[in-house]
């Protein structure tokens, strides 16, 4: 597959399993994450010279452009990016006071938009790359305590759609992946608030069990790949048909 | 904060109508369920900053079994 690919939550979970495949397709790589220490336990960073990690807090929304153009100025222009940073919490509406829901937006929504805006200009991306966003199966569903997390995911969804269109003259494809519920450190968080009857209840509600990340790996190559080519604007949801029921 | 004032946001939080007591079993409450659980976890979470977890929540009885799970020397002096 090959070109230069930039890759958000890189240090962890879904972010990191794309990297690792993506190195694997001879891509050079943008990764963008907080704790680079997790990072290295995983890829050799030293010796892998198609990797480039960038130590970033994305709520720093007006550092993104520099960030970005260093990469552009050294490697060449953008032909996929993939946005897997984000945060979940759970948090009851009525304690859901607003520097709360600022920040979670903040990392969900304005730092994806920003990304996209910066990524899609013409100087900075080649015609017909492909952007993906992580948005979960939240997205489009609800669940209690959980007004901030559904809410951006579903606010991903809009900015897709409506970003695959204005992009779609420069043949660049903009889709969303909504995950359901796969092993990653951020899973193993929410596990660990529930309790054990609550977690074998929602192992049940996955016909196909709980995920792992490499069930969303392959998707996600799959739609930056040219084997997608005219797919776009689409949300496509990757639960083990927790969202059938 | 004090152990009186923990105990009347955690009231007001709750929406609790009775009043609440550090003898009070939170779990005999009409209002208690798994979204009480829940607000109790953010508001516990929220002022000391302690993340209470699933067997937590199943081990917790009276408010006072909640301050000697959250931490009695986080308290303030009455």
């Amino acid at each position: 597959m090959g070109g230069n690919i930039i890759v958000t939550g890189v240090t962890s979970g879904i972010g990191l399993g794309l990297s690792t495949a993506l190195l694997e397709k001879d891509c050079t790589i943008l990764g963008i994450g907080r704790d680079i220490s997790k990072l290295q336990r995983q890829i050799n960073l030293e010796s892998n010279k198609q990797f480039f990690f960038e130590s970033f807090d994305l709520s720093d929304l007006g550092g993104i452009e520099e960030l970005i153009n260093n990469f552009i100025s050294a490697h060449g222009k953008i032909d996929g990016f993939v946005h897997c940073a984000g945060i979940e919490e759970t948090i009851p509406l009525s304690m859901y006071k607003v520097d709360k829901v600022r920040r979670i937006y903040e990392i969900n929504v304005f730092a994806a938009i920003e990304l996209l805006r910066i990524v899609s200009k013409k100087k900075n991306s080649n015609d017909g790359a492909s952007f993906i966003f992580l948005s979960s199966v939240m997205g489009a569903l609800g669940q209690s305590g959980k007004v901030g997390y559904c809410s951006t995911k579903a606010a991903i969804l809009g900015m897709v759609k409506a970003s695959a269109i204005e992009l779609a003259k420069r043949k660049i494809r903009v889709n969303a992946v909504l995950p359901g519920i796969v092993t990653t450190p951020l899973t193993e968080k929410l596990f660990s608030e529930l309790s054990e009857e609550n977690i074998s209840r929602i192992k049940d509600m996955h016909p196909l069990g709980i995920g792992e990340v490499g069930d969303i790996t392959p998707v996600i190559t799959f739609l930056l790949s040219n084997q997608s080519r005219w797919i776009t604007g689409q949300s496509l949801t990757v639960d083990g048909g927790y969202s059938i029921q | 904060m004090k152990i009186s004032d923990f105990i009347h946001g955690l009231a007001e939080e709750l929406e609790i109508e009775s009043r609440l007591t550090a003898n009070t079993n939170i779990k005999d409450l009409d209002e208690w369920d798994s979204l009480q659980a829940m607000v109790l976890i953010s508001y516990v979470s929220e002022y000391f900053g302690v993340s209470l977890t699933g067997s937590d929540i199943h081990e917790i009885t009276t408010i006072e079994s909640l301050i000697t799970k959250i931490g009695p020397e986080r308290f303030e002096q009455e």
